[in-house]
């Protein structure tokens, strides 16, 4: 049996390839039954929104296996009560996507305050599991540049435009931050930390606005050159370094 | 409710707890280079390039 990592990368890298095909096929190919189907919905799960990245930046719906996928993770693997606040920020963004390309799924995004796991609070069940309100972005304000870099990138899935996906609290809770979020790519690409820095910078492709502008002076796009160049070996590097040059290239503006 | 099978239990809680711990991965160890050891070896590849040939017994 493989190991979860290396699920997660396999997964990665078919999605990374799905991105760049233009998102016209299905992300998962089916494992059936048994250890391997287990580990795969793992995979799904860790990897969270972006196994419909694709269809979420190019406007495609996705593959009906992959929905059926993604609703799998999302009832397998729930926040437990002592779930640490990425894990519920990524559940969340699962159940957002989830909403966006289920037609079957007519309930209302979850603007209620309440924490995740909590009591449904108005929203209506997807796929089976229940809809709780947004888990808290107060924590992301008092966190030092380098700790919202390290926190941000390993909520990467969460950085897609508000334009594509509706508003989202993490983008806004982060848009304040640019400049943080700058130094922590610099500091990122110089400690070579290339998961980190490929994160940091799709934050900041998706950031980047006249009303929070990223510094010219970064040089984002050879930045993300490099660090694909560099880390890009690593699919989870590579989907979102490509995930990041897509949207300065307004693919999904 | 999950479809796995209720014999997958163990394996099933050894998942949740390695999904768990990959969605919240400390940070990696930064991997510098060490300035002084790259400045020694320049040191040393410099002065072996640069320095003049070896004195040969004059024929």
């Amino acid at each position: 049996m493989r190991n979860l990592s290396g699920a997660v990368c396999d997964l990665a890298s078919e999605v990374v390839s799905v991105l760049r095909d233009g998102g016209h096929r299905a992300v998962v190919s089916p494992n059936g039954q048994g250890p391997d189907a287990e580990l795969g919905v793992a995979a799904v799960r860790v990897l969270g929104a972006d196994v419909l990245l694709p269809s979420t930046l190019h406007r495609h719906p996705p593959a009906p296996s992959d929905l059926q996928l993604v609703r799998e993770a999302v009832r397998t693997f729930p926040p437990g009560g002592d779930a640490s606040v990425s894990t519920e920020w990524s559940h969340w963004a699962m159940r957002d996507a989830l909403r966006r390309h289920d037609p079957a799924a007519a309930a209302p995004r979850p603007v209620a305050a309440e924490p995740v796991g909590a009591e449904p609070v108005g929203g209506e069940p997807v796929g089976g599991e229940p809809v709780g309100g947004e888990p808290d972005t107060a924590w992301l304000s008092r966190l030092t540049w380098q700790e919202l870099t390290h926190q941000l990138a390993v909520l990467g899935a969460l950085a897609v435009p508000p334009a594509v996906t509706g508003p989202s609290p993490v983008v806004a809770a982060a848009a304040p931050r640019t400049l943080d979020l700058a130094r922590g790519f610099v500091r990122a690409v110089r400690r070579r930390d290339w998961l980190q820095a490929a994160g940091a910078g799709r934050w900041l492709a998706v950031l980047d606005s006249d009303a929070t502008p990223v510094p010219a002076t970064l040089g984002l796009e050879t930045g993300l050159e490099f660090v694909l160049r560099m880390g890009g070996a690593d699919p989870r590097v590579a989907l979102h370094a490509h995930a990041a040059q897509l949207l300065r290239a307004g693919a999904a503006g | 409710m999950s479809t796995l099978k209720p014999e997958t239990g163990d394996l099933q809680k050894s998942l949740e707890t390695e999904v768990e711990a990959a969605l919240n991965p400390g940070e990696a160890e930064g991997f510098y280079r060490d300035t002084r050891e790259c400045l020694g070896l320049l040191l040393v590849a410099g002065a072996a390039l640069l320095s003049p040939p070896t004195p040969r017994p004059k024929k």
